[in-house]
């Protein structure tokens, strides 16, 4: 019964953490695309910014993929 | 986590097969940084002029929030946590990545990266003084207004925090999910993680080492 539970809760709590970075992820994709798009010469710098942006958010579902890692070792 | 399990000891300390590997590599590196710059040409020979790429690549890199002054001083900082990283990451990519003993991605072992993240968090520390002064610096924590003093500290706190648990799960997490495509289907399944970990790998060096010139600049930023 317990690890049932436990497997739900990873399943539902992946879903949850990956839902919201990849809305994010998906805007600061779009609106550098829109920049670059703008102002091709910035597209360098624009770049980096994304990257790092993506990666800051990126850490948040990190964080749920570990948790979620220990749960897995809980079944 | 995984259980880190010791291959030998010498003395009281347990060596386990990320200490090796991450011997390994530093002596791999120590080892093409000499070959590199044994004798040094104006003409550069192959070897000397891909050094040369990487080191000036590296540096416009580290530029970009930097400035070009502070990018070169402090170069050998940054140059040393890329490369080290980059190379770690890119172990697990070579068959037999955590399943011999003595080869283990060192990256992908908390342990490593908390260490390079304390790293991190004393150089940004000590350069911060070191540029502005103990009193300057100290007191640059109060800056919007000295109500603020709590939150900044513990985001300086988190920074480490952050930088290590990020790289950590992100190598463990493609081990783990290779390993698992492996347990699949052993033919070529595993292989389209391993593409995409060409990527990440990269990225994930980059990012350590964006973020870490980023804390540098802002400590090290002095006011006019």
């Amino acid at each position: 019964m317990t690890s049932g539970m436990i497997a739900l809760a990873i399943g539902v709590m992946m879903g949850l953490c990956v839902f919201g970075t990849a809305i994010g992820q998906g805007m600061v994709a779009s609106k550098t695309m829109d920049a670059m798009a703008r102002q091709p010469e910035m597209a360098g710098k624009l770049q980096t910014a994304m990257i790092l942006a993506m990666a800051l958010q990126e850490a948040l579902t990190i964080y749920g993929l570990l948790i979620a890692f220990m749960l897995v070792g809980r079944i | 986590m995984e259980e880190a399990s010791a291959l030998f000891t010498i003395g009281p300390v347990e060596v386990s097969s990320v200490v090796v590997t991450s011997w390994i590599i530093i002596a791999l590196l120590a080892l093409l940084c000499w070959l590199a710059t044994r004798n040094m040409k104006d003409v550069p020979g192959p070897l000397q002029c891909a050094a040369e790429m990487a080191v000036e690549g590296m540096e416009n890199f580290i530029a970009g929030t930097l400035g070009k002054e502070k990018a070169r001083k402090y170069f050998p900082i940054f140059g040393t946590f890329f490369v080290f990283i980059i190379v770690s990451n890119y172990s697990g990519l070579l068959p037999g990545a955590g399943q011999i003993a003595g080869f283990a991605v060192p990256t992908a072992c908390l342990s490593v990266t908390a260490a390079l993240a304390v790293i991190a968090f004393c150089t940004t520390h000590t350069l911060g003084v070191r540029e502005r002064g103990l009193g300057h610096y100290l007191k640059s924590f109060l800056k919007p207004f000295a109500l603020m003093l709590p939150l900044t500290l513990i985001e300086q706190l988190i920074r480490p925090l952050s930088l290590a648990l990020r790289l950590f799960g992100n190598l463990y997490g493609e081990e783990t999910v290779t390993h698992e495509l492996y347990n699949i289907f052993p033919i070529l399944l595993p292989l389209v993680m391993n593409v995409l970990s060409l990527l990440f790998c990269m990225i994930q060096a980059m990012v350590f080492t964006l973020l870490l010139s980023i804390y540098v600049a802002e400590a090290t930023e002095t006011e006019e």
